[in-house]
């Protein structure tokens, strides 16, 4: 089980469908929403002090609306300024192989698909999960 | 793991049996029921009817998602219509305008071609009528006839035709500028 996870999506209502798919499959206890990438990225510099209260996980939605920047340069800004050692991938409806090639650039280690059948997806993701943490996985694609 | 005590669970139990209410959330999940096979019952269904209510809010999260995409969807079609409405009502507006104004243009021409007609058949009158006297005039005076009338007349003819030649002249050249096609 991930001890903590933190997602960053504008997408209110998929925060609840996040939160209860994860509670449902029981891949974390802990869990973080946030709207914004600004907010994220503010927080991830606070926690370069206090490294024990970083989410393990961060799901980056691609483009978060209200935002100064999108998911991929999030996930590069807390990869490359904020110090490494967070499992990061991105959760998105968009397929555009354009934009995961730009987030593997920022170091994205998964994309997964979002979709009514979201479920599947994060139970593959929580098998594979043990990969991306010992930074084994190679980027993976959940659709 | 949280170890519970015996007093506490017991308590959980009671409130379970008695107004069936349960603990609920990802708290249950660290619940350790050790050996009591009472409170690990407990647990076990606290965590099914925990289950059981996220995946109702889940369904209706999701049913409630669907719609707004659906609303969201509609509302762009919407506003695409609506910007299409606008594009096709100013092209409507701007090809009335030219219709208008070709049809004033048409009012103009067909003003000033009437006005041409009308100075042309009074010039050719006037002339016709100096000429007309000229020659009774001319004829008389060959004649040898008297020429008293016919000679007042050519006189007046010509003074009128002389006083009105600027304005008959002014109003020809007016006429042939207003008719002229503007250019392009």
């Amino acid at each position: 089980m991930i001890d903590s996870i933190l997602l960053v999506d504008d997408e209110n209502l998929f925060h609840l469908v996040f939160e209860d798919a994860c509670s449902l499959l029981d891949i974390s206890l802990k869990l973080q929403a946030l709207s914004s990438a600004d907010e994220a990225d503010r927080l991830f510099k606070a926690w370069k002090n206090t490294p024990d209260l970083k989410p393990e996980c961060v799901f980056v939605d691609l483009n978060i609306v209200g935002s100064s920047f999108d998911g991929a340069e999030l996930i590069r800004r807390i990869n490359y300024e904020h110090g490494n050692g967070v499992v990061i991938g991105i959760i998105s409806s968009s397929y555009d192989r354009k934009e995961m090639s730009k987030a593997v650039a920022a170091g994205a280690q998964f994309w997964i698909v979002k979709s009514d059948e979201i479920e599947p997806r994060l139970e593959e993701f929580k098998n594979d999960y043990p990969g991306y943490k010992s930074r084994t996985a190679n980027f993976k694609v959940y659709s | 793991m949280i170890q519970v005590a015996e007093d506490a669970k017991r308590m959980l139990i009671d409130i379970a049996e008695k107004q069936d209410m349960y603990v609920e959330g990802n708290i249950l999940k660290l619940f350790d029921p050790g050996d009591d096979q009472e409170f690990r019952k407990y647990v076990d269904v606290a965590i099914d009817r925990d289950k059981a209510a996220r995946s109702k809010r889940l369904s209706v999260t999701k049913q409630v998602q669907n719609q707004n995409r659906e609303l969201i969807f509609a509302q762009q079609q919407n506003e695409k219509l609506m910007s299409d409405l606008q594009v096709a009502l100013q092209k409507a507006e701007d090809a009335k305008k030219i219709v208008e104004n070709d049809l004033d243009n048409l009012q103009k021409r067909n003003q000033f071609e009437l006005i041409n007609i009308i100075v042309k058949v009074s010039l050719w009158m006037i002339v016709g009528v100096g000429i007309l006297s000229t020659g009774m005039y001319i004829t008389g005076m060959v004649t040898k006839s008297d020429t008293t009338l016919t000679g007042n007349v050519w006189s007046n003819i010509v003074s009128i035709l002389l006083t009105n030649s600027f304005s008959i002249i002014g109003t020809i050249m007016g006429v042939k500028y207003a008719s002229e096609k503007p250019k392009t």
